[in-house]
């Protein structure tokens, strides 16, 4: 599969709150090797039946940080609120989408350099506003209660890595695409369950309905984590170009996560590992204690520049990440 | 004049490296008058009108944009950088930029998840900043990019109704209305001059003005517009939709009070710029040789000197007009 073509559709879609143009996208994908089937509105479950009556799901989340029109004023200016963990340092000047009767392009404000001694930073977001650019008309296109998303399209950058708005987490919605397709030839040993789940960002809630409905037995989810960077303690980020990151944690069950670190050794794919000492931040959080409990792993992909609209992977990061869950999921039964 | 616009703006010029912003000026203006270019690279065009005025009239638009020059590299491959121009720390965080004309990068911080306490809230000088060209070691990013090479931000020309979102309108804007002028006005004779290095100095049209010699000159920018949320109207400084802008002093320049009346009095859509602020190569142009009498005509954006800044379709069209009237006025003189 064209890993940067579908990179490249996903995050040009917008998921977020009512707007599933992601979830459409990616359900057009996972078709082609999988019966889709959506559970409710906070996901979408596809699956590709196995030999044995035992289940793997695979999960990644479907939504994007972004904002939420809370006022429209007669200038044409909106006041919003986030949706999800967003740097306010970095607004100023940023091109929006908002989501509108139409979709319009903004700007949030900033005070230019021949006015302002210092940069401005803000406290709370209710304290940097969105120019519509549409003065007295914006009150006739959008409303309160409008979504408004980065407007960035997907670049490449050097080293096959490629920058984007939304790769948390279409990078592992691409993850769970490019697996589903490797299985179109063969079928799998066990039933393997493909979850998008919405509304991660707003606190891990899609993931606790469609866990529900899917109830796997058992789960991996794939998501990105911090990737290295200049100012950045080695300790607190994986290495871009390093591989998958095999997560460890207390709430992830210890031989899922060695069962990964072993696959990947014998199987020479590039991995490195990720110690949490509690919670993953994670859908792996809320999957593990789901109805009576689900033994879950977690695989994140590298990622720079975390919520912003300039996010960057590596696409050798992604092969590893499938190379090792395509390989885990042939191997489910071997300890049986 | 919005197409035009569009072409322009999409254009890279840091200033000192404005030859692609040149060659298509150059290109669109050769048919309709003489010109050459200088030792700096100013553009200095001469379009023959119906008349000669009495003394002769320069109108100087600035080619340059903001931007970033790469100044060295880290081991890991990382671009550390200087900014060219005036930005803002925060235009520049986590912004897509070109580097060298053709690499893609990220201007890329220390992640807010991996700060803590002030450093959350504060921003970091644009030193502690970085350019990620996806390199992986200092070899690989010199492979591709040199100390020295510029950076510049990328961003699409939109249009909402009225008003224009890009990067550069400060000045492509000016270089826009003097094409079309140069195109479309014939009642006088008038030198125009797209100058270089505008915004690290006003250095171009420094040596443009002393070439040309003019009596009066009209001066065509981008200039800064505040009025926006939050923003009390008397710090506004100039609005959208308002006009034209014209000024009567800023940090460079004390302009020629007949000519400020004169063109807040010509019945066109123009707004008096409402500060004492920025500057622009008036500055150096009414001190050339033994003094030129100036007027700036600006075009409020807001938002300037970032990769989004903001103008007004009608605001340009007014622009428009006010320097075919401010040349006919001087003329008449």
């Amino acid at each position: 599969m064209d890993i940067k073509r579908l990179l490249k559709d996903l995050t040009a879609a917008t998921g977020i709150g009512n707007i599933k143009e992601a979830t459409e996208v990616a359900a057009k994908y996972l078709s082609d090797f999988c019966e889709v089937s959506y559970t409710d509105n906070l996901g979408l479950i596809a699956e590709i039946k196995g030999k044995r009556d035992y289940s793997i799901l695979f999960e990644a989340h479907i939504d994007q940080v972004g904002f939420i029109v809370t006022d429209v004023d007669d200038k044409g200016f909106l006041t919003v609120a986030t949706c999800g963990g967003i740097d306010l340092r970095a607004l100023p000047s940023r091109q929006v989408n908002i989501h509108g009767s139409k979709k319009v392009r903004g700007v949030f404000c900033s005070t230019p350099p021949h006015l302002s001694e210092d940069d401005v930073t803000f406290e709370k977001i209710s304290d940097i506003k969105i120019d519509s650019c549409l003065g007295n008309k914006a009150c006739e296109i959008i409303s309160v209660g409008d979504y408004v998303t980065f407007a960035t399209d997907i670049c490449e950058l050097k080293g096959n890595k490629v920058s984007a708005k939304s790769l948390d987490d279409r990078a592992g919605v691409a993850v769970l695409i490019e697996l589903a397709s490797r299985f179109k030839d063969k079928q799998p040993p066990v039933n393997l369950i493909f979850c998008l789940s919405d509304m991660e960002e707003l606190g891990l809630r899609g993931a606790k309905t469609s866990a529900f409905a899917a109830f796997p037995n058992e789960a991996i989810a794939i998501d990105v984590s911090f990737a290295d960077g200049p100012d950045i303690k080695p300790t607190e980020c994986g290495k871009m170009g390093s591989g998958a990151m095999i997560g460890i944690s207390p709430v992830l069950d210890r031989d899922i996560t060695n069962k990964l670190i072993s696959l990947a050794a014998d199987n020479n794919i590039p991995y490195q590992t990720e110690v949490m000492g509690k919670t993953t931040g994670t859908d792996a959080d809320i999957i593990s204690i789901t109805k009576s409990g689900i033994r879950t792993g977690l695989v994140s992909i590298p990622l720079r520049n975390m919520h912003t609209d300039c996010e960057i992977i590596s696409l050798s990061d992604i092969k590893s990440v499938c190379d090792l869950l395509e390989c885990y999921a042939e191997a489910v039964n071997l300890n049986d | 004049m919005t197409e035009l616009l569009k072409r322009l703006a999409t254009l890279d010029g840091t200033s000192g490296d404005e030859s692609a912003v040149k060659d298509f000026i150059v290109k669109e203006i050769s048919p309709y008058c003489e010109y050459e270019t200088d030792a700096l690279g100013n553009i200095i065009a001469f379009k023959r009108g119906n008349k000669s005025p009495k003394k002769k009239i320069m109108l100087d638009a600035h080619m340059d944009e903001v931007g970033l020059i790469i100044t060295s590299f880290t081991d890991d491959g990382f671009l550390r950088f200087k900014t060219i121009g005036g930005i803002n720390t925060s235009a520049l965080m986590f912004k897509r930029v070109k580097v060298g004309g053709s690499i893609n990068g990220i201007i890329s911080g220390k992640p807010i998840h991996l700060t803590s306490g002030d450093e959350s809230k504060k921003l970091p000088k644009a030193d502690e900043l970085y350019i990620d060209i996806g390199a992986a070691s200092k070899e690989e990013a010199r492979s591709c990019v040199i100390e020295g090479d510029r950076a510049v931000m990328v961003s699409d020309f939109t249009e909402n109704y009225d008003k224009i979102i890009s990067k550069a309108l400060d000045d492509r804007i000016g270089c826009a209305i003097l094409i079309k002028l140069i195109k479309e006005y014939d009642d006088y004779d008038f030198t125009a001059v797209f100058s270089v290095q505008e915004e690290i100095g006003l250095r171009g049209a420094r040596v443009a003005a002393f070439n040309v010699d003019p009596y009066a000159a009209i001066i065509i920018e981008g200039t800064t517009a505040a009025d926006i949320a939050d923003v009390p109207e008397d710090k506004s400084v100039c609005s959208l939709g308002d006009g034209a802008a014209v000024s009567f002093m800023d940090k460079a320049t004390v302009y020629d009070r007949e000519y400020y009346y004169a063109a807040l009095n010509s019945g066109i859509a123009v707004q008096p710029k409402r500060a004492v602020a920025g500057g622009n190569n008036s500055g150096a142009v009414h001190l050339s040789r033994d003094g030129v009498r100036t007027i700036a005509v600006s075009v409020p954006c807001r938002y300037i000197h970032s990769s989004s800044s903001v103008a007004d379709k009608h605001d340009i069209a007014a622009a428009y007009e006010l320097c075919k009237y401010m040349i006919n006025y001087i003329a008449d003189d």
